[in-house]
């Protein structure tokens, strides 16, 4: 790897001090002249209802109320809070069955949370008093919390476009049998020497990001809705709302703002319509929409629960001969992710191990909880927990070692990747699994835990996963990007993707400060959606690598403009220059040199000479630009390994150690990825220790905060170590890899199998609590 | 369901004791306290009060204090704050159980801001400083019209959420009497993550003479409507020298003694298949065995 000046360097997130010192700007800190103040009214006693009557009479009478709106003042037409239809073919959408379902103000109460009304105010105050005097009549509707209560044909039918409640399954006409996979998984498993299946059950999980949902909306003088939001992804939530509202594209604007933290949570649109309908009914004032936690909670979407089983089957000698897995997922009250989530975690599966024939079904029904959608990992962690354990049980019962099997079965260079036919680039998972084994003393641990006595005991577990870099080939991959230098050589890079917290925009100012080969502090980011061009959203750990690789090309395009002009000034071919420390250089003749600031300012400052008619240089401002298509997804793999004690006369599980080794092609920042490890391992241990949010038998939600939701704080992580794998991916960009959306996968499986190593239980049911853990116990009456 | 926006209410900022108190006397009722706010305030967003008058104690001297007074014990005035304990050398020496309660109290921000009279007042089975105090002993020192008055903290919380407290008394003190050479105190709670209330806990205060317990105080919280004593477990602990078998039967003791529920943080059947166990261990703790 050639020496960089800023990539490979860990170089703190550049926001991080406005953000701590309370400077950052987010949608709730935004105050626009004569601003108004909406507030979506919610159902929160049912999850599942008719609205027989609304009389917002006496709403509307609260002095300082501007405007009620029911179901019938906004549009009239169905949406699907996802993007999927703008990131696919439309007849692909169509085959996956993607309906529109969503209204803005909903008659038809669906789930706990489902918003009925608008309320437009002088003050947040005043809407709230006005929203407490709306009056509503419901009829209940039999509520249905998992795919087996609503899947039964006497269910109530949630859309007559889905029979039966079922959102989604495997379109037949693209995958035979609803599934897809390889080899005849029949009669295959009827060779294996042993199989091993379960079902494991999987938690619904919030994403938790820091800044609850925000919003500004403003239909100017101009005829133009403009929007204030922290979405992840302007360039595809603009088309959305112009459907909607059937306005023209160019007459939505959407105005990103500070993002406090995304994990999927902002994909999409979220309550972007119902600021949008108010702004609407109010042209010429704004007006703010801010959620409670416990809104944001009820009515946003989550991690996708489910039932997952698992079969697999293998020889005496570990080779997997076959893989029959079924994934039913638990939608909720609208499709959103409905196809997209269920459709892709078993790729996770397909794309990790050289399964002999393996059978992914993936289905997903309507039930009356909040929407999931997506978060983090998009099924990936779902299936790491149900996939891991199951390789365990074999290993186990075949004496087999855990990381010996996965060294011998899973994929690599050649091998078809997660997405079939797309052969993976790299892979640096032996690196990974060796580096990980031995910082935790994996043999050591195994041997020395194999037989313990006493209250406390160990257990050292391995999981393993694979991810993507960006979208490709499954989604659209595009990433628009303009690059402008100044008459100072300062640049400002406009592109439209999000930086979610994660530190994207550090991590591009670095990639376009060594290509350009200027400082980073020169280098300015500007996300404006008028002046960028497209781009599909920060989201499917694609930023640096897709986002990266748009920033490349339009340095490159600048650096391509300042050798031509080098050599029309200079008389020397374009082929002989070349850039070092801000001068273009003859290779062949070192007096011939033209300075960077030179060509940048006489393209600005070009001024005529009336005598000679001449100019004192090529005329024209720089502006490199790249409208770029990945050809590649370069997918990381990775290897966790976690410790854990557990306490058998209480169950409790403390989390000892995790060792993450990362295949990350190359580090563009290593602290950042760090970061991400890390942070993806605080939602990975929550996941399958203590998150869930829960519902009463009526369907309302028992947890819609962090009183009762509970992550994992910072006095819960383990002591923590990462290993950055870095053998360069050939195809990517500078090498690189993905990071963010792998970190809450592999914790997931390794901890539930360092439990499992512990005790000798697997648990099927996530989170593992102390409650699950102590009455597992006293069921296999562990001594 | 809770709002981004605090309902209506006056507020309140007496400069003494008598003010306060004749302030209480006049909106009787319809006053909530506020100190630390922790609680108070997010009661308020969640509409789980909605009191005409905030009456807040900032304007009132001499209350921020915790005292220890050789020959009579500690003294917790109404607005200390946790941390304050965790401050404070003496409570660390001679109060353990008390020190490792606010030790694993809520969070740092919490403890900076909540008082350990709220945590009493709030009248929640699950207050750490509250399960602790119980087990130490003491009275809460409550001002009202007619004057002050001492209530003995095994009596003060007469339900969920309710106390001894009249709506015309400010609760002024806290007192925890000395411990003798022999006291030994220690305090367990058992969370769903560190940052969080008790799903269980447990403190006692013991009398040891050679390993033989002269006294015993063992509270235990979220295992009923209000934090309790286990008096029958306590009697089979006195006069008795402590060994792993008589530890054995305090345990199934004190699984008979609670009556828990099941609710967000845990079930009725877990409390008390681990109540036994952490009772267990904090008598250990206690007497410093393991």
């Amino acid at each position: 790897m050639s020496e960089k000046t800023y990539v490979g360097k860990s170089i703190p997130k550049l926001d991080a001090r406005e953000k701590a010192c309370g400077q950052a700007v987010y949608a709730a800190d935004i105050q626009l002249p004569g601003m108004l103040y909406g507030k979506i009214v919610r159902c929160w006693d049912h999850a599942h209802a008719k609205v027989l009557k609304l009389d917002l009479s006496a709403a509307a009478k609260v002095p300082g109320v501007i405007k009620v709106l029911g179901p019938e003042d906004v549009t009239q037409k169905r949406y699907n809070t996802g993007v999927l239809d703008v990131m696919v073919p439309e007849e692909v959408g169509q085959l996956l069955g993607d309906i529109e379902d969503q209204r803005i103000f909903t008659d038809h109460v669906r789930h706990q949370g489902d918003a009925i009304c608008g309320i437009i105010a002088e003050s947040e105050e005043i809407a709230e008093i006005a929203a407490g005097k709306v009056k509503v009549l419901y009829e209940p509707l039999p509520v249905y919390l998992s795919a087996e209560e609503s899947s039964r044909p006497d269910a109530f039918q949630f859309d007559e476009r889905k029979p039966g409640n079922r959102a989604f399954q495997l379109p037949e006409q693209m995958f035979p049998g609803n599934a897809y996979g390889w080899g005849d998984v029949d009669v295959e498993m009827a060779k294996a020497d042993l199989i091993v299946e379960e079902t494991f059950y999987l938690p619904k999980v919030k994403q938790c990001q820091m800044e609850p949902h925000a919003y500004v909306a403003h239909y100017d003088q101009t005829g133009r809705l403009n929007c204030w939001t922290s979405t992840q992804m302007p360039k595809c939530v603009q088309p959305k709302l112009a459907r909607l509202f059937e306005m023209p594209i160019s007459r939505i604007n959407l105005v990103s703002t500070t993002i406090g933290g995304g994990f999927g949570a902002r994909l999409g649109m979220v309550f972007e319509p119902e600021t949008c309908a108010m702004a609407l009914a109010v042209p010429g004032r704004p007006v703010k929409v801010q959620s409670s936690r416990e809104e944001d909670w009820v009515a946003s979407e989550s991690r996708h629960p489910g039932k997952y089983w698992v079969k697999l089957g293998v020889r005496k000698d570990g080779t997997p001969v076959a893989m029959d897995a079924h994934f039913t997922t638990n939608a909720g009250a609208y499709f959103t992710h409905a196809s997209g989530v269920a459709f892709t975690a078993g790729s996770w599966m397909t794309g990790l191990y050289k399964f002999g024939s393996i059978r992914y079904k993936g289905d997903t029904y309507y039930t009356n909880q909040a929407p999931s959608g997506a978060f983090r990992g998009y099924g990936n962690p779902q299936t790491n927990f149900a996939l891991e354990q199951i390789v365990d049980r074999a290993c186990s019962e075949l004496n087999i070692d855990p990381v010996e099997w996965r060294k011998k079965w899973h994929k690599g260079v050649g091998d078809d990747g997660w997405c079939m036919g797309v052969p993976y680039s790299s892979c640096a998972l032996d690196e990974c699994l060796e580096r990980g084994a031995e910082a935790i003393g994996w043999e050591e641990k195994r041997a020395r835990y194999a037989s313990q006595s006493g209250t406390k005991r160990r257990g050292v577990g391995v999981g393993v996963m694979t991810h993507t870099s960006g979208a490709m080939p499954m989604l659209l991959e595009h990433t628009t990007c303009t690059v402008k230098m100044n008459e100072d050589t300062s640049v400002v890079i406009t592109l439209s993707c999000s930086d979610l917290g994660q530190g994207a925009h550090t991590v591009l100012k670095q990639i376009a400060a060594d290509t350009l080969c200027i400082p980073m502090d020169e280098i300015h980011i500007h996300v404006n959606m008028d002046s960028a061009g497209f781009d599909i959203g920060s989201h499917a750990s694609r930023t640096t690598y897709v986002g990266g690789g748009a920033v490349i090309k339009a340095c490159e395009d600048v650096k391509r403009q300042l050798i031509e002009r080098a050599s029309i000034r200079l008389g020397v071919p374009e082929q002989a220059l070349e850039i070092k420390d801000q001068q273009v250089v003859s290779r062949n003749d070192p007096e011939k040199i033209l300075s960077v600031k030179d060509i940048c300012r006489s393209g600005v400052y070009n001024f005529t000479n009336p005598e000679t008619g001449e100019t004192n240089g090529v005329p024209g401002q720089i502006q490199g630009y790249a409208s770029h298509f990945p050809a590649h997804n370069s997918p990381p793999f990775g290897a966790c390994f976690s410790e854990v004690e557990i306490d058998i006369e209480t169950g409790e599980v403390k989390v000892l150690e995790l060792v993450i080794a990362h295949d990350i092609g190359r580090a563009i920042n290593p602290m950042a990825v760090e970061g991400q490890l890390e942070g993806g391992a605080q939602q990975a241990l929550g996941m399958v220790l203590t998150e869930e949010t829960s519902y009463d038998k009526v369907g309302l939600c028992r947890n819609n905060g962090f009183t009762d939701y509970k992550m994992f704080g910072a006095a819960d992580m383990p002591k923590f170590t990462t290993i950055l794998v870095e053998q360069p991916d050939p195809v990517a960009p500078f090498g690189m890899k993905s990071v963010g959306e792998a970190g809450p996968v592999n914790p997931v499986g390794a901890t539930a199998n360092a439990i499992s190593h512990a005790l000798g239980i697997t648990f099927t049911e996530a989170p593992i609590t102390p409650e699950r853990v102590l009455q597992a116990l006293q069921d296999q009456k562990v001594a | 369901m809770s709002s981004r926006v605090l309902p209506q209410f006056d507020l309140l900022t007496p400069q003494s004791i008598p003010e306060a108190v004749a302030m209480l006397a006049q909106h009787q009722g319809q006053v909530s306290v506020l100190a630390g706010g922790t609680d108070m305030l997010v009661w308020n967003y969640i509409r789980k009060v909605k009191p005409a008058y905030l009456l807040r104690l900032s304007g009132l001297d001499d209350l921020d204090n915790v005292n220890y007074i050789p020959g009579e014990g500690l003294r917790i005035g109404a607005k200390a704050k946790v941390v304050q304990l965790l401050d404070n050398p003496d409570v660390a020496e001679k109060f353990p159980a008390l020190f490792q309660a606010a030790e694993t109290f809520a969070t740092p921000q919490i403890r900076n801001m909540a008082t350990v009279m709220g945590n009493v007042l709030r009248g929640s089975p699950a207050g750490d400083c509250s399960c602790a105090i119980l087990a130490l002993g003491g009275q809460v020192v409550l001002q009202g019209p007619e004057g002050e008055r001492l209530v003995d903290i095994d009596d003060f919380w007469v339900a969920y959420g309710v106390t001894e407290r009249k709506d015309d008394e400010l609760a002024v003190e806290l007192r925890i009497p000395e411990p003798t050479s022999t006291t030994r105190s220690a305090f367990i709670r058992m969370t769903r993550v560190h940052e969080d209330l008790a799903k269980l806990n447990v403190a006692v205060c013991l009398e040891i003479n050679q390993n033989t317990c002269q006294q015993v105080r063992i509270s235990m919280g979220c295992v009923g409507p209000i934090l309790v004593r286990l008096k029958q477990t306590e009697k089979m602990l006195v006069g008795k020298q402590i060994s792993d078998g008589l530890l054995q039967q305090l345990a199934a003791s004190a699984q008979e003694e609670i009556a828990p529920i099941d609710d967000q943080r845990s079930t009725e059947e877990y409390r008390r298949q681990v109540a036994g166990v952490i009772l267990k261990r904090v008598i250990e703790k206690a007497i410093g065995a393991h």
